[in-house]
């Protein structure tokens, strides 16, 4: 049995994915869908003012909602390792699924050059102010998307095992 | 009232918006992706005025938060026409699911609770919520709710294939 296979039919994989509890594999997706809401919204609604909407809302407390995100996407961290464990020989072969962590590793990049911006946090990096912070929104707005995107088609697309 | 619903479910299923949406490769899981994202922008602005009105990041003045209210608007309604798009391709699979119109009368709820947020006043107290200033009780429990409904959706959308048997 290969590494995928050993993963996906391991006691702890099996238990969640054959459990006809709806608090095992149901209630991981909507950990998930909940994480995605308000990882994904509150991005967006940061994302949003930096590109101009609502100007008089000042940007700097909205640095509150960052742990929001972060809540959301810890969620989504923690419900995502299962969802893969429990689909490893389909999901760790789907390029989507690469394509998908990509696009979240380029929002989360950009998610964190805007904050050192606008939120006063110590510059990373001496290159985040070669980038207009309106480019960062919008980039950031479209990886998010983008993420959701290729997310969702894993289910559609790539998703036979090979 | 159930005869309605079942002849509404008949006439739906015959016409071609029905086939198309069932019938193309893309339409499902395009409009998946798109109810994916509407809910995203609905929770990122709707979820976040909750926040601010519960006492989260209160030095944000609240009129100019409310002023990102057209997003959340948008969100709400990409998830109601993808909605539309899977009842139409699909609709005997909802009508028959406790869990498809537990979600449905969560989001009449969260309606209710919309326009008692507009209609009572409530708004208009917190309009003004300047920075620091916190938010008055009334306006809370309209924000717990909205929150707490919000999630009872996202939960129920979730569960219609596992608690009733819709996809």
């Amino acid at each position: 049995m290969n590494f995928l296979a050993s993963i996906e039919q391991s006691g702890f994989s099996t238990w969640i994915r054959e459990s006809p509890s709806v608090w095992a594999y149901p209630t991981i997706l909507f950990l998930h869908t909940v994480g995605l809401g308000f990882l994904v919204g509150a991005s967006m609604a940061i994302d949003l003012r930096v590109l101009g909407f609502s100007p008089q809302l000042p940007l700097e407390p909205m640095k509150r909602f960052v742990p929001v995100m972060w809540f959301g996407f810890w969620i989504n961290a923690a419900s995502g390792v299962l969802l893969v464990m429990i689909d490893a020989t389909k999901m760790l072969v789907n390029p989507l699924f690469y394509i998908k962590i990509g696009f979240i590793a380029l929002a989360l990049v950009s998610g964190r050059m805007i904050a050192n911006r606008e939120f006063g946090t110590p510059s990373t990096g001496k290159s985040s102010a070669v980038i207009p912070v309106k480019a960062l929104a919008g980039a950031s707005l479209f990886f998010w998307v983008a993420a959701v995107t290729a997310g969702r088609l894993t289910a559609y697309l790539f998703s036979h095992p090979s | 009232m159930k005869m309605l619903i079942q002849s509404f479910a008949t006439w739906l299923k015959a016409t071609p918006l029905s086939s198309f949406v069932v019938e193309s490769s893309w339409v499902w899981p395009a409009a998946e992706t798109l109810h994916f994202i509407g809910l995203a922008m609905l929770i990122g602005v709707i979820g976040l005025m909750d926040l601010r009105l519960l006492g989260m990041a209160k030095r944000l003045p609240f009129a100019p938060l409310h002023r990102l209210l057209p997003w959340g608007i948008s969100g709400f309604v990409i998830c109601l026409l993808t909605g539309t798009l899977f009842f139409s391709g699909d609709p005997f699979q909802y009508i028959h699911n406790w869990v498809f119109w537990g979600k449905m009368l969560s989001i009449l709820f969260a309606g209710i609770n919309v326009l008692l947020f507009y209609v009572t006043g409530v708004f208009k107290n917190v309009e003004n919520l300047g920075p620091g200033d916190d938010a008055p009780f009334g306006a809370k429990v309209i924000a717990g709710v909205s929150l707490v409904l919000w999630i009872g959706v996202m939960y129920l959308g979730r569960m219609l294939p596992f608690l009733g048997d819709a996809f």
